[in-house]
């Protein structure tokens, strides 16, 4: 079933009852393992729990600890990730980031509570949107490919993602995409563990909630769309959910400009027209060659630099003329 | 797993309380949540009281929100209650077997392993739900909203593995001693839960205890006033036909 939902953008905390707002320069110690980590600082609140930058004190190392509201929750997330891991390692998997993704998992009695916590590595980025904000949305090309790269390494596993959104997606400064928060990561033929509403499928009328890697693609056309026609997304969001559907998108897809050079990708995507991941990652990637070919060839010379030249001749002959006038 | 899950916006005014009428679903197995929905004025304390004690009552949870959210609160509240029901056994079992009485308090590989049969049984386990709308005449601006929000709860249901059914009442119904409505019997088909209200008489009434011993009696029988055998039109029938030529 679906165990957590959001709605838009904004975060719905859905259990609040344990208030875990720790200052920086606290230790958390682990109640079974006795490993010591320093908070340097809060990155984030996510659907199911708080996570922080810790230093762990053994090591000096930097990670993210991630404390949950809810020990099931926490623990499921923790599993789905414990069993990412081994599929990885099965694989032979050769990232070795990949494999210590899972740190540690701890309890920490906080106040008279054994508040359930796990560590992870750290992550270093930029949320997508801010990164395309800073280097231009032209860089969505690279993002995009690195992201679809990413989708198909976790649905080649037999994995969904789920909760796709802007605000999951880290990208480093040239472009390469690390995913976080692993709420919504629900083994594929499952129901998708957590969703946002404006992003999950069921919202547009345009397909079940049923973990497959077409749910995915899904999500990131609409990403695309925010990311890059966010007025017209809002605008067919507000409709009532009895006429809201899929070609609410498909019209915006066709209409806007800034959506051209995707259109063929989005289309499929938001259709689940896509075989498969691979198949994406490859129309993406030509899609975005075409991109760079049309720019190339097509590129005219600026008027302004025509206007200058015009304006340099001119003077230029004025000058003769002068010249040879006296 | 058998759950009710009450929407309403007020109290109870006429009939059986529904406190001991949420008792009596609670012995038979069923667990009974309810949603309190706040959108124009304010519930009242007496209200949210009343909510809060049947949810107690029946086992289950209760919640307050506006339409807005309404899809999302009844969602959380089935799952949260699935897992609970499960997670009340599970830890049963653990008392029997380890001398340990929740699954908070393993360590955390056991209690990896225990959260997968939890999480496990949770998407696997049939699951029924009876929604139980008060119709009465305040309620009539919301109807739209809870009519999609339960189109919404069909779409997660049917992502689960487990069989998933759900089923639609409302009261009170058009005339007295028609304390509850069945609007859509035990479904999974999505498209069946379009227009559910289209043909509802409102009324000032708010029956709340004897629209719940009626779904009782529905989980019991399988349909409406089982035990008298009267409405009967089509005694085969799911209930849904027969019943529906009340709804004027």
């Amino acid at each position: 079933m679906v165990r957590m939902r959001k709605v838009k953008e904004k975060r719905c905390l859905v259990t609040t009852s344990s208030n875990l707002t720790l200052p920086p320069g606290t230790i958390v110690t682990g109640r079974w393992k006795g490993e010591r980590y320093l908070i340097q600082r809060l990155l984030g609140q996510g659907a199911n729990g708080v996570v922080y930058l810790v230093k762990q004190m053994k090591s000096a190392r930097l990670y993210a600890l991630k404390m949950g509201f809810d020990t099931l929750d926490l623990q499921s997330e923790i599993n789905v990730l414990k069993a990412l891991q081994r599929k990885r390692r099965k694989n032979g998997s050769t990232g070795k980031r990949d494999l210590s993704y899972l740190v540690e998992v701890d309890d920490y009695s906080h106040q008279g509570k054994e508040i359930p916590f796990y560590v992870m590595r750290y992550v270093k980025g930029e949320p997508l949107r801010s990164f395309l904000t800073q280097q231009g949305s032209r860089w969505l090309n690279v993002a995009g490919y690195s992201l679809l790269q990413q989708l198909e390494g976790l649905h080649d596993l037999g994995f969904t993602f789920g909760d796709l959104k802007p605000e999951n997606v880290l990208v480093s400064p040239y472009g390469e995409v690390e995913l976080i928060d692993y709420g919504g990561v629900s083994e594929n033929g499952r129901s998708v563990r957590q969703f946002t509403e404006w992003y999950d499928r069921g919202y547009w009328g345009a397909g079940g909630r049923t973990a497959e890697p077409s749910y995915d693609l899904f999500s990131f056309a609409v990403v695309c769309i925010h990311l890059l026609a966010e007025p017209l997304l809002k605008e067919a969001a507000i409709n009532l959910p009895q006429t809201r559907s899929k070609s609410d998108l498909l019209t915006i897809v066709r209409r806007e400009s800034a959506l051209q050079p995707y259109r063929k990708w989005l289309e499929r995507a938001l259709e689940g027209k896509f075989r498969s991941t691979a198949e994406a990652r490859q129309l993406w990637r030509e899609q975005v060659q075409k991109q760079v070919l049309q720019r190339k060839s097509k590129s005219p010379t600026p008027t302004w630099m025509m206007g200058a030249f015009t304006l340099s001749v001119l003077l230029l002959l004025c000058a003769l003329f002068f010249t040879f006038w006296n | 797993m058998k759950q009710i899950m009450l929407i309403t916006d007020g109290c109870s005014n006429v009939g059986e309380s529904p406190v001991m009428a949420a008792a009596l679903a609670r012995q038979e197995g069923i667990t009974v949540n309810v949603v309190g929905i706040v959108d124009y004025g304010a519930i009242g304390e007496l209200g949210s009281i009343e909510i809060e004690e049947i949810a107690r009552a029946g086992g289950g949870m209760s919640r307050l929100t506006g339409t807005e959210k309404l899809a999302q609160t009844m969602q959380m509240l089935t799952r949260k209650t699935v897992v609970q029901t499960i997670q009340q056994a599970v830890n049963k079992e653990l008392k029997h077997i380890l001398g340990e009485s929740s699954v908070e308090v393993l360590p955390p590989e056991q209690r990896a392993e225990v959260v997968e049969v939890i999480d496990e049984l949770s998407e696997n386990s049939p699951l029924q739900v009876a929604l139980l709308i008060d119709a009465s005449a305040s309620m009539k601006p919301k109807l739209a909203a809870v009519e999609e929000a339960i189109r919404d709860m069909m779409l997660s249901l049917g992502a689960r593995q487990g069989s998933s059914q759900l089923a639609v009442f409302h009261f009170p119904g058009a005339h007295s001693g028609e304390e509850a409505v069945l609007d859509l019997g035990w479904t999974s088909n999505l498209d069946s839960a379009r227009s559910i209200f289209q043909r509802l008489t409102m009324r000032g009434a708010t029956p709340t205890g004897p629209a719940l011993l009626k779904v009782i009696e529905f989980f019991r029988y399988g349909k409406l006033n089982g035990h008298r055998g009267i409405h009967g039109t089509d005694e085969k029938g799911e209930g849904e036909a027969m019943l529906g030529d009340y709804v004027v």
